[in-house]
């Protein structure tokens, strides 16, 4: 038995999902939702049906709904596509955002912009007091993540959007991983644009959505057909769009008892692992956080190895981010929460979902004290090599 | 016997062969890439993209992996490579002596720092795709032995290897030759079959060491000075130490109708000596950082081997005496050639490897 811990890197297809995507392979799957003949109606009613499940999650009007094939392209499309016709040059986000806000932002700042890029505390909460005066009249835009891949903080945001309503700013969201598992609303947080996915909560990858308040000038990215009213040229993703609708209606009638398992899981697990783990430290803070999400630090143990350990024993967690060649850089999140290169080296992220069960938990709580202690017992030498060579000048 | 195994793979086709051949005998593999040298200056079009990692060669270990079915990672070693590996050349070049990173690389990469995270995951050995032989004889001790493939054989740079470190190593192709290896690689339908090897030190691809050297060193440390014949006289001028070799030909800048060789390096004055071929020749050596490979070998006063200066040169007939504090002195039978400072010495009786050490000078005729 192999237990997924890794869900904030994407989770299984729910079953809803997938007996609705099944539903719509063995239909055929024909049709192009722009054609005019019988074929094409059908699939237009899908794919409109679709959008209005995945709206009603956010709350927000089927027609703001902009289907995308996920969660980067959805950043990349909010970030390049409010820039286009302004002569604001700031652009205000954080330091511990998701790669697909980072880089975007990054290649910005090499074309001219000025990018402000705020402060986390210890615990990974945007730093706000006398940090909101950078959003003015020269601020184009505000992206920031709501809740945080990683280690799970979720941030307050009122100040953003009030301070970007005032400056006249575009404010944009990043609510990839919170969809699903908190409740949102797109009017409540008064954002402009929110970026939204479906294999986080049980939807396939491969789409995911940009929510566009409607006035709000954006420019598309790819360019061709008049497709997502312009916004995103291409036949759309239908039997994905199938997908993400079921997922998305499922999590609208059970979101509450389904976090309310998982927190209640993801507490045992860290209360077990806590009594036989001397020294284990949860990243991230206790409150506001998004329940699933453990990022933990176990002294005196690389997570590299960690990871590579629980994985040959039938555990899948994660480290930081992967790079593409498979390697782990230390985390970027952990490092602007101030934790040492060491500390963010010794640190792994569980992440639970829909299908963790007890008996799963169980069994980690069994098999991770285990293993620590087996590779702490072989590599505090080592570990204090490695500590040495960082520090090595 | 099924033992879980880790593979060191590189991406090459040696690497993969071992670790196909240990699956197919039944072990449990876990195949691991290393990741050693520091990124590459790249194009900004390149770092834009991303690939700062996406190595080809380990994208060549992971499809192996693939193929075969078994779990494969990549651990961070750059850390460490960088300080016992990288910060030893750099200085070994800024000291006059020529360094033999691999030799380094063996002993506190892939012999030490690697056999931590094996044993971590509970892995029975770590095997490689070294041409060499480790045997077991009736007493239980363990024997470093050249490969049967003599082209190949990599057991110069695998002298440091100890019995603690023998028990726990395989080396699934020390009696195949590379031919068989590359036919056993196709068979296996291995993409990376007929792979070139790879020649030049990993972190400096482009095979310029001076300019490595100098790049990386701390400008108060880059030691100029005057090459000078063997009276003394100045003949030019260099712009650091690091440049030369002891038996360097090529490169000196001085005209002359018969050629020059760098014959000693004084990393305290910036004084290059050099000579003319003749007068090259050695009588023998002192090495230090000396490593045996069986301990029993110590208690013996003088011990007759033949001794390889350097991983290409055929080995010479000689005398070996074990000094303290890890020195050891060789005694060549007949004259030896020039012996380059910070290469490896390897002591071979028969095909056996009796240990090894790094040259600290030549000793005169």
């Amino acid at each position: 038995m192999r237990i997924y811990f890794d869900h904030n890197a994407g989770g299984p297809l729910r079953p809803a999902a997938r007996e609705a995507m099944k539903r719509f392979i063995s239909g055929g799957g024909e049709g192009n939702p722009a054609s005019v003949h019988l074929s094409g109606q059908r699939a237009r009613r899908l794919l409109e049906g679709a959008r209005a499940e995945v709206a009603l999650l956010i709350g927000a009007p089927p027609r703001s709904i902009v289907f995308t094939s996920g969660g980067t392209e959805s950043n990349n499309l909010a970030i390049f596509g409010t820039l286009h016709d302004t002569a604001r040059r700031r652009i205000v986000t954080s330091t511990i955002e998701h790669s697909s806000i980072l880089a975007p932002i990054a290649e910005l700042e090499r074309r001219g912009f000025e990018v402000v890029r705020l402060p986390v505390d210890g615990e990974g909460k945007l730093l706000v007091n006398g940090n909101l005066d950078v959003i003015d009249q020269n601020a184009a835009l505000v992206s920031v993540g709501l809740a945080n891949s990683e280690v799970g903080t979720i941030q307050a945001l009122d100040q953003f959007a009030q301070a970007a309503q005032n400056a006249g700013a575009n404010f944009h969201i990043d609510a990839a991983q919170a969809v699903g598992r908190i409740a949102l609303s797109v009017e409540e947080s008064g954002c402009d644009l929110m970026t939204i996915s479906a294999h986080k909560f049980g939807g396939p990858a491969g789409i995911g959505a940009l929510y566009v308040r409607p006035g709000c000038s954006l420019a598309p990215l790819l360019l061709g057909g008049p497709q997502e009213v312009g916004l995103r040229a291409g036949t759309p993703n239908l039997c994905g769009a199938v997908g993400f609708g079921a997922a998305a209606h499922e999590m609208m009638t059970c979101m509450a008892d389904e976090q309310g398992r998982i927190a209640g899981l993801s507490r045992r697990l860290l209360t077990r692992l806590q009594d036989s783990i001397s020294g284990l430290r949860l990243n991230g803070p206790c409150q506001s956080r998004l329940e699933n999400t453990l990022n933990l630090t176990f002294p005196g143990v690389l997570g590299e190895t960690l990871l590579i350990a629980l994985d040959l024993e039938g555990i899948e967690i994660s480290m930081g981010s992967a790079c593409a060649a498979g390697a782990v850089e230390p985390s970027h999140v952990l490092m602007a929460m101030g934790r040492s290169a060491m500390e963010a080296r010794s640190s792994i992220r569980l992440s639970l979902g829909w299908n963790t069960t007890l008996v799963e938990i169980e069994r980690a709580a069994e098999i991770i004290p285990r293993v620590w202690r087996r590779l702490s017992a072989v590599e505090p030498e080592a570990f204090s090599r490695q500590h040495a060579a960082e520090h090595q000048p | 016997m099924s033992a879980r195994v880790l593979v060191a793979m590189s991406g090459g086709v040696d690497s993969s062969v071992a670790a196909a051949l240990l699956r197919e005998q039944g072990h449990e593999v876990v195949g691991v890439a290393m990741r050693l040298a520091p990124e590459q200056p790249q194009s900004a079009i390149r770092a834009r993209r991303g690939t700062c990692c996406s190595h080809d060669d380990f994208e060549d270990a992971r499809r192996v992996a693939e193929r075969l079915d078994f779990p494969f990672y990549v651990v961070d070693l750059r850390d460490e490579f960088g300080a016992k590996v990288i910060h030893n050349f750099i200085s070994e070049y800024l000291n006059g002596r020529t360094p033999n990173p691999c030799v380094m690389c063996n002993r506190e990469i892939k012999f030490d720092r690697l056999w931590q995270r094996a044993a971590a995951l509970e892995a029975d050995f770590v095997a490689t795709g070294h041409y060499a032989r480790i045997e077991r004889d009736e007493t239980g001790s363990f024997h470093l032995l050249r490969a049967s493939d003599g082209s190949k054989d990599q057991s110069y740079f695998l002298f440091t290897l100890g019995q603690r470190e023998m028990a726990r190593t395989l080396f699934p192709l020390g009696s195949l030759s590379k031919s068989q290896v590359r036919a056993l690689a196709r068979t296996l339908g291995l993409a990376n079959a007929d792979k070139p090897e790879s020649q030049e030190i990993c972190f400096v691809p482009d095979g310029n060491y001076a300019a490595f050297v100098a790049q990386n060193a701390p400008l108060e440390r880059i030691r100029p000075g005057a090459i000078r014949d063997s009276s003394g006289e100045q003949l030019a001028r260099h712009s650091g130490v690091h440049q030369f070799t002891v038996g360097q030909r090529r490169g000196l800048g001085i005209a002359s109708s018969a050629p020059f060789y760098v014959r000693t390096i004084d990393a305290d004055t910036g004084d290059v000596t050099v000579g003319r071929r003749g007068d090259l020749v050695s009588a023998g050596l002192i090495a230090g950082m000396v490593r045996l490979t069986r301990p029993a070998l110590l208690s013996c006063d003088e011990i007759p081997v033949e001794v390889k200066v350097r991983y290409r040169h055929p080995p010479l007939p000689s005398t070996l005496r074990i000094l303290a504090e890890g020195r050891a002195q060789v005694r060549f039978r007949s004259g030896g050639p020039a012996v380059t400072p910070g290469q490896a010495v390897v002591f071979y009786r028969g095909d056996e490897v009796l240990g090894g050490g790094i040259i600290e000078t030549g000793l005169e005729r």
